[in-house]
């Protein structure tokens, strides 16, 4: 019952100006799965289907083994949800809030608690309203975390967080993945971060899923080719390569389905290549998105 | 165990292929012995606070090297192949030594000039060693 | 699962309007304080003034416990929990009924005792004072109603004007209302069959507005 973290399947819902489309995702335990994308493109909507907050219009959500939203109450004992527009209550402290959760949660860790308190820099005293935009998430981070639930899922939990605090949420998502049966899913603008702890990577646009892979197969696909075209000579289109961009004698071929053919296949018509180098996630991410949007408005 | 691994985000080279020159370095260091058991996949991924399959990714490879072994349940260890360390600082050399011909080369230098340099690079060395 | 989700959360709104509850019921003993104490005059401006502060409340009471909460995105926190939205809805229903009827109750029953032990204005007043102080009552759950359902501070502030703006026009239909009026003037409270029914359709109103809320919550597929 519980092989699968999250499982969508033709997940659809409509918007006046936006719909999302076919959505399939599955998040085995265990992992961790990034889920990238522009502005707009669906992730948070993708997120508030999964956790039984948005109805679907069609397709099946399960989640932890239980069909969403039916069966969100019995989902959410075990989720930590924690998303970019949730707030606390202003006018209550830190330490409201943790008794407030841990009368509901029985699996609330008290020292796991005090133990984030530390390392997150956050006093249960402090009134929230009182307190910096990254210390806020960080409060926020803490009460999901302390009641170790089998699935995170997270709405940008680190966008406009400093590097220090970005780096201590990053460590208590690492350190969850040391238990196996633990599951996260999370979206970010930073692609570094996704790059970094993903197991898997969900690249979401406009409504629609573009890619969904093991990480290193996906970044092992993606290259850019430094190429020399000598006069005369017409570059091929190749399979593989979804775009070339050439001034004068110098072209940058950027391949979505590298293989080392491709750089024969360039040799072979007369250019030179200079170097093949491998893309870090956000230069992929600007790729996948330009040559969408270049494939709609052709 | 695995406190001084850097893995760089700047560096263009993948994580999984940083991971596994730092465990060679280890092992042709003399730091991981032949034999010694090493951190499991799950272990090492949260201490560099990289995905779990990054570091499969690594160990697989490795694996497919002969620098490491893994066991179902019982975690990974270094190949108990005698003269492993020895083997991995020849490859190293032959890498280098690959590296500097390939500059070498850019900089127009003949093949008994390239000679001289390293026999100056090798005093050079020995000096520092003796001070 | 420790003790039920909707009783937590009942709590926790208790908690968060503490204050706002604190300050109504000492608004409220200071009206009693001159509705018990003060002559003839000062009965007739401590009517008034429970009349306003229940008003209040019912106009303040939404915007605070309802409103603010999805304004201020607690929802997303408080829908993290596990809790469905009809639980949600009907967590909330309760505190916010229980809010109300703690300084409503006060303010009624303390009135009515006045009334009836001072002797100083005919105790014929008493259905009339039930009947208009239910006023507040009836407005209490639409407003509520159209904050929770309504999803927005818009819809709140329409019904507060609505209601705000009903309260004289209800008033004067009272007064055209046969026998209600000349009642009043009695030395004993008139508990006729008018009076009752008028009653029972303001309860009647009362329930159906929260009946109402629950039905169209249930309604809604897209809760955040």
């Amino acid at each position: 019952m519980t092989d699968v973290a999250i499982e969508l399947n033709g997940v659809g819902k409509m918007y006046p100006f936006f719909s999302l489309s076919n959505i399939d995702l599955q998040v085995p335990q265990g992992q961790i799965m990034g889920l990238i994308g522009p502005n707009g493109a669906g992730k948070s909507t993708t997120i508030r289907i999964l956790m039984g907050l948005v109805h679907q219009d069609c397709g099946d959500v399960q989640v932890l083994g239980h069909r969403m939203p039916a069966e969100q109450v019995a989902a959410k004992w075990d989720i930590g949800f924690v998303s970019e527009d949730m707030r606390l209550y202003d006018s209550m402290t830190l330490g409201w809030h943790m008794s407030f959760v841990q009368s509901i949660y029985v699996r609330w860790d008290a020292a796991y608690a005090q133990l984030l308190l530390r390392r997150f820099g956050l006093r249960a005293e402090q009134k929230i309203k009182g307190v910096s935009h990254g210390q806020r998430v960080k409060a926020t981070l803490l009460l999901a975390l302390a009641r170790k639930p089998k699935l995170l899922v997270l709405d940008e939990p680190t966008t406009g967080l400093d590097p220090v605090a970005r780096h201590e949420i990053l460590r208590e998502l690492t350190d969850v993945m040391a238990d196996e049966g633990r599951s996260v899913l999370f979206s970010s603008h930073n692609t570094q971060d996704v790059e970094q702890i993903s197991d898997t990577i969900t690249f979401i646009d406009r409504g629609r899923i573009i890619d969904s892979m093991d990480k290193e197969v996906y970044l092992d696909r993606w290259r850019r080719l430094r190429l020399e075209v000598p006069w005369g000579v017409t570059l091929p289109a190749l399979p593989g390569i979804i775009g070339v961009k050439q001034d004068g004698r110098l072209a940058v071929a950027t391949a979505n389905a590298f293989v080392p053919d491709l750089a024969n296949a360039y040799e072979s018509s007369g250019a030179r290549v200079h170097s093949i180098e491998n893309m870090t996630l956000e230069e992929i991410f600007v790729a996948n998105v330009e040559h969408s949007r270049e494939e709609v408005e052709a | 165990m695995s406190g001084a691994f850097a893995i760089s985000q700047s560096d263009k080279r993948p994580m999984y292929l940083q991971i596994m020159e730092q465990i060679k370095q280890r092992i042709s260091v003399g730091d991981w012995t032949e034999g010694q058991s090493i951190p499991s996949i799950r272990q090492l991924a949260v201490d560099l606070q990289v995905s779990v399959i990054t570091v499969k990714r690594a160990y697989l490879e490795l694996e497919r090297e002969g620098v490491i072994v893994t066991q179902q349940g019982k975690g990974s260890h270094v190949a108990s192949t005698p003269g492993l360390g020895a083997r991995l600082r020849e490859q190293e050399l032959k890498r280098h030594l690959e590296q500097a011909s390939r500059i070498a080369a850019l900089l127009g230098l003949r093949p008994t000039e390239l000679e001289e340099r390293l026999r100056e690079a090798g005093d050079r060395i020995s000096e520092k060693e003796t001070i | 699962m420790k003790e039920s989700i909707v009783g937590q959360l009942i709590l926790k709104d208790l908690r968060l309007q503490r204050e706002a509850i604190l300050f109504a019921m000492a608004g409220g003993a200071a009206g009693l304080a001159i509705f018990e104490h003060g002559g003839v005059t000062a009965m007739f401006v401590g009517s008034i003034w429970f009349f306003v502060a229940m008003a209040v409340i019912a106009c303040m009471l939404p915007i605070a416990a309802i409103v603010n909460e999805r304004k201020k995105q607690n929802l997303a926190f408080v829908m993290s929990l596990p809790v469905s939205p009809m639980q949600y809805t009907t967590a909330k229903l309760i505190s916010m009924v229980a809010m109300f009827l703690v300084p409503w109750l006060a303010m009624v029953a303390g009135a009515v005792l006045a009334i009836e032990t001072r002797g100083l204005v005919p105790r014929g007043l008493i259905p009339l004072t039930v009947i208009y102080l239910l006023f507040p009552f009836v407005a209490f759950t639409l407003i509520g109603g159209a904050a929770l359902v309504g999803e927005s501070e818009g819809w709140a502030i329409a019904a507060t004007v609505i209601c705000n703006t009903s309260y004289s026009l209800a008033y004067f239909f009272l007064t055209q209302v046969p026998g209600l009026m000349v009642d009043t003037l009695k030395p004993a409270p008139v508990w006729s069959r008018t009076v009752l029914s008028i009653v029972g359709g303001e309860v009647a109103v009362i329930l159906l507005m929260l009946a109402l809320t629950f039905f169209l919550q249930s309604r809604k597929r897209d809760f955040i």
